[in-house]
């Protein structure tokens, strides 16, 4: 069960709109690697995880990305907010303003409507595991490029701060990767998918012997 | 910054230091001297989530029992009241 808590994670209080800005920033709330992307991706996949500390971190990482995703979005509204048609016009955001006008609408910088083609719950723990950690690396790169584009200070620092959550988020899964693999055969870690295959834990091969 | 940012960001900061304490102890769910800070920390976050209840309104729905049009009235987290 999910409860809704009245703020945000991190604050954000843009003093400036930049449309241009919003537009780029986009891709975060529905691209591929969006905070959207990872919250599907890791509360889809945790329903099968073979061991209690994959399911209690791809919870609550899932559940952090929901709030990183609040604030993604409270980004772009404060950027968007109160423009005129020049200013739409002026900033090349008309072609998002004919379909959403100033609606949150998650799609990449570029218009692309967001998919669930952009996530993989494959049902075995040491792949979801290795599409977690490219994940965390591929939001972080496109912070980083936002970044790049990026100076307002009041937009750097919740870009900033997301961007942080990123590399402690691939901390995390890295040990969860570590857990896993402590637990089996370590001569051959892919000779089993240790979501379907249950013999192939350490313990469970000592029962069969 | 008004008041309620100021205590918004109080309290945003113990939870967020309780969150990271706790994501860390989903892979080391037995280290000791982090669930020491853990309460540490939940035990200076609990009163200022209580002031700033008070003082600006329910946080979750079920804190609303009482003051159901604070909860529907009061900002929501993505306005920026120092530019409205």
């Amino acid at each position: 069960m999910f409860v809704y808590e009245k703020k945000l994670q991190y604050p954000v209080n843009i003093k400036n709109p930049n449309p241009r800005l919003a537009k780029i920033i986009m891709s975060q709330f529905g691209g591929a690697d969006s905070e959207l992307a990872a919250s599907v991706r890791y509360l889809s996949q945790r329903y099968t995880m073979p061991l209690p500390e994959l399911k209690a971190t791809l919870t609550d990482i899932g559940t952090e990305e929901l709030s990183h995703l609040e604030m993604v979005g409270a980004i772009i509204y404060q950027l968007t907010k109160g423009l005129s048609e020049k200013e739409i016009k002026a900033a090349g955001i008309d072609d998002y303003f004919v379909d959403h006008t100033l609606g949150i609408y998650p799609s990449s910088a570029a218009g692309v409507p967001f998919t669930a083609a952009y996530l993989q719950s494959k049902g075995d723990a040491i792949t979801d595991l290795h599409e977690d950690l490219a994940a965390e690396q591929k939001a972080r790169t496109t912070y980083d490029n936002i970044l790049r584009f990026c100076d307002d200070p009041d937009v750097k620092d919740a870009i900033r701060f997301l961007r942080q959550r990123e590399v402690v988020h691939y901390q995390r899964f890295g040990e969860n990767l570590r857990i896993l693999t402590d637990k089996l055969d370590e001569n051959n870690f892919y000779a089993f998918n240790p979501e379907f295959d249950k013999k192939c834990f350490k313990n469970q091969m000592k029962k069969n012997k | 910054m008004t008041e309620r940012d100021i205590l918004m960001k109080q309290l945003s900061s113990y939870q967020f230091l309780v969150h990271d304490l706790k994501l860390y102890l989903d892979t080391h769910p037995n280290d000791k001297a982090t669930i020491e800070k853990v309460n540490e920390y939940t035990a200076k976050l609990v009163p200022l989530r209580d002031k700033y209840e008070k003082l600006y309104g329910p946080l979750t729905t079920f804190d609303a029992e009482k003051n159901r049009w604070s909860w529907v009235n009061a900002p929501w987290p993505w306005e920026n009241e120092e530019v409205d």
